[in-house]
């Protein structure tokens, strides 16, 4: 899958998990200091992009992502 | 190092005292860390402004939001306390650091507490503080809480905030500051600054003793640690601050039993265990060590609410006799006195008290005395000029009106420059009794021996610290060039281990008592030797592989000829090959017999955190038995040498006892001192044992019989 692809659908996950304004979220964003996700949304977004992506991450591996760069890349291994 | 602290003192401030807090990662969800602290702040009233910074709201409680700490329109936020998790607090600090914020709080969790990974996000908070000048406390901490009305700081997530006091107190635990808090809140125990320091990865208890002890709300200083990293540190900072403030610093240092003595490679070594000498190195720097959170704030109470007692001479006054002599016996085992009473205040108790009563002291006002006697036998005790502290005790009977009795304590004790201290002997009734006196600072205590404690604490630091200095002597006769050619020769095939002929080389350059005597590498050099030193002698066994000599019966005492000196000489080398096959022999250590002496034992340990720590007691073979020991930090004063020989039992010996004579203490006094050098000189030096050192009498010094040491290498 096209990594410009990963990067919009990652986005509308975040939006939605953190009803977030999509205009707030940049590709750099950290979720949590930028997008003020807490701990139970970020095992909501895991869960997020397992069901947008058809996958099944490491679940530890996959809460250690810290950024939208960094979880495109994630998402990219498993697409 | 030094420019580092000034730095943390100027933050400290800032900390302490801000106009504005920004709290860093905050949100709406009640019952959080994060949000706690902000509810903290705003419940305590603070006096400055309020920023809350939260990625994802645009207000909170009311009060606008910020998404970072670099959009607060405001140029000068004083305080940045942050609460995001331990993942980003980075990105958050390095955000404080260009907004010019110095002072920071760090409450997360998430650091060296849970690891490498935890260590390694510390040490970038580190990076990033010293790349803009900033200070901060924690990581993983409860926070701060400045009850100063100007102020009114609860950067904390403690429930409430303490009353006002001039208690400053520090805890390296999080979770025991709220229970104390909690403590000292139902005996309304007021603190001036309230300080949880956890991981201290910058600012750390040296910095905040110093903080402390500068600060005028604050008048004694409590402490909660669980490790001494900076031993060294920590006494000079205690020793600065008392000399220069008087304040008393009172320290609870858990882990008692968590660590034992090291590996027995010398007597010196497993003798010295972490907590012996953390005791003495307290004791040295006038730090007074307590083993509870009560003992602790029995004494703190003493020390701030009242004066300090001018004698150790008291008066009781009691109504009820049982108790009386209770305090009594508490008292005197305690080092203090009864006081005697002068004929005019003996005249005064016998007019205002029955037939009944006891007049002399401890003053019984007996069992059905209401508030009258006993505020006429406290004023009396008062205006007695024998008289240096009253203790009031109370037991409740049916007409003991305990309200009325506790309020006139709390009026009497106004203005007096004497102590008054009570213990109202109970729980449930007299509670009201209590509450007033502690509402009121007048230290109570449900015991009588806690009561006791307290003012001799007191007055024993107040006497102290008229006399405490820590002069050092000058100390001649060390050629400290010679001692280091020595001992690099020593080192010279890669050992750690120095036996007994080349350590007690090393020590004569330090001006230390060497036996006279040679190493023989044959049995005719060993007659030579023995001749011009003269009989009788002592042969021991020389080798790298043979530590404990008397074990492999390598040692032969009191030789007194040619002919015995050659049968020692086949029987120690026939006993060594036996115990110890491959041992090297390197020759017999010939020496002159010591006869008529004591034996006693001097050693080095170098501690971990305390650096060099002395050590002296009762010598010989059975040292590990007896543990007549004691120890003190190098360097040492005279005064702090000598302490260290009279706080033994070994002292009593020395001093001459059953028709012996006093043996020669200054020669001990100076070897301690020589050592103490020694160990300051040559870190390498990871443990010396002198075992024993020949005390002879008075005036005719002391010899070394044995010695070893245990260099640190790099492997």
């Amino acid at each position: 899958m096209d990594k410009n692809e990963i990067l919009t659908r990652v986005k509308e996950v975040v939006s939605s998990v953190l009803k977030t304004d999509p205009s707030e979220i940049t590709d750099d964003s950290n979720f949590v200091f930028d997008l003020g996700a807490d701990s139970m949304q970020s095992v909501e977004l895991v869960a997020g992009f397992e069901e947008e992506f058809d996958i099944e991450m490491d679940q530890d591996k996959a809460l250690e992502v810290q950024n939208i760069d960094d979880a495109v890349n994630f998402i990219a291994e498993y697409v | 190092m030094e420019e580092l602290r000034k730095l943390r003192q100027k933050n400290l401030e800032t900390i302490f005292h801000p106009k504005s807090v920004a709290i860093v990662g905050t949100n709406k969800v009640k019952g959080t860390v994060p949000h706690d602290i902000l509810d903290g702040i705003l419940k305590a009233e603070f006096t400055g402004i309020v920023y809350p910074v939260s990625p994802r709201e645009k207000s909170i409680k009311g009060i606008k939001a910020y998404k970072y700490v670099l959009d607060i329109p405001d140029d000068e936020v004083d305080l940045a306390i942050l609460v995001f998790p331990s993942s980003v607090n980075h990105m958050a600090l390095e955000q404080c650091g260009q907004k010019g914020i110095k002072s920071v709080i760090i409450i997360s969790a998430g650091y060296k507490e849970v690891g490498e990974a935890g260590l390694l996000k510390e040490k970038q908070l580190i990076e990033i503080a010293r790349k803009y000048d900033m200070s901060f406390i924690g990581p993983n901490c409860l926070g701060v809480i400045n009850t100063a009305p100007d102020t009114l700081l609860n950067a904390s997530f403690a429930r409430e905030m303490p009353g006002q006091g001039s208690i400053g107190f520090l805890s390296q635990s999080g979770a025991l500051c709220t229970a104390v808090l909690d403590y000292a809140q139902a005996k309304h125990i007021g603190f001036s600054k309230f300080i949880s320091f956890g991981n201290k990865a910058d600012i750390s208890e040296i910095d905040l003793l110093y903080y402390l002890g500068n600060d005028p709300e604050t008048k004694v200083i409590l402490m909660y640690l669980e490790e001494v990293s900076d031993g060294e540190g920590l006494m000079k900072a205690a020793r600065e601050v008392i000399a220069q403030s008087g304040k008393p610093i009172l320290i609870i240092k858990s882990g008692r039993s968590a660590e034992g003595a090291s590996a027995a490679a010398s007597h010196t070594g497993s003798l010295t265990g972490a907590d012996e000498v953390c005791d003495a190195a307290f004791e040295q720097a006038g730090i007074l060590r307590c083993d509870n959170i009560e003992e602790m704030f029995n004494k703190a109470i003493a020390f701030t609410y009242q004066p300090a007692p001018a004698t150790e001479k008291v008066a009781i006054i009691t109504n009820a006799g049982g108790p009386g002599v209770l305090t009594t016996d508490a008292a005197i085992s305690r080092g203090l006195k009864l006081a005697k009473f002068s004929e005019e205040t003996t005249a005064i108790l016998k007019k205002a008290l029955p037939a009944t009563a006891n007049i002399n002291n401890p003053v019984d006002v007996i069992g059905d005395a209401r508030s009258d006697r006993y505020l006429a036998a406290i004023q009396a005790a008062f205006d007695d000029p024998d008289v240096a502290g009253v203790f009031v005790i109370l037991t409740p009977q049916s007409m003991t009106d305990i309200e009325t009795i506790a309020r006139d304590v709390t009026e009497i004790a106004k203005g007096q420059t004497k102590p008054i201290y009570a213990s109202f002997m109970g729980e449930k009734d007299v509670a009201v009794g209590i509450n007033l006196l502690q509402q009121h600072q007048i230290p109570h205590y449900i015991l009588p021996e806690s009561m006791c404690s307290a003012y001799q604490v007191v007055l024993r630091f107040n006497q102290d610290i008229k006399n405490r200095s820590h002069q050092l002597p000058e100390i001649g006769g060390i050629d400290k060039q010679e001692a280091g050619k020595k001992m690099q020769k020593a080192l010279a095939n890669g050992r750690s281990y120095i036996p007994e002929v080349e350590t007690i080389e090393i020590l004569e350059s330090y001006g230390l008592p060497v036996p006279q005597g040679k190493l023989a590498t044959t049995a005719d050099e060993a007659v030579a030797v023995a001749e011009e030193i003269g009989y009788p002698v002592v042969m021991k066994v020389v080798s790298d592989d043979i530590i404990h000599k008397s074990e492999v019966k390598g040692v032969e005492l009191n030789l007194g000829s040619a002919a015995e000196v050659k049968e020692a000489w086949d029987r120690i080398h026939k006993n060594a090959l036996s115990a110890v096959p491959d041992a090297t022999i390197s020759g017999l250590y010939v020496i002159k017999m010591i006869k008529g002496s004591e034996e006693i034992i001097l050693g080095i340990k170098r501690d971990p955190s305390f650096g060099p720590v002395l050590l002296f007691g009762l010598g010989g073979i059975f040292v590990e038995v007896f543990k007549d020991v004691s120890f003190g930090a190098a360097p040492l004063t005279r005064e702090e040498a000598l302490g260290m020989i009279e706080q033994t039992r070994a002292s009593e010996i020395l001093k001459g006892l059953r028709g012996r004579n006093p043996r020669d203490v200054e020669s001990i006094v100076d070897a301690l001192l020589r050592l103490g050098r020694l160990a300051a000189d040559f870190p390498e030096i990871d443990e010396l044992d002198i075992n024993p050192l020949f005390v002879l009498d008075q005036g005719k010094g002391s010899v070394i019989g044995d010695a070893r040491m245990i260099v640190k290498t790099n492997n």
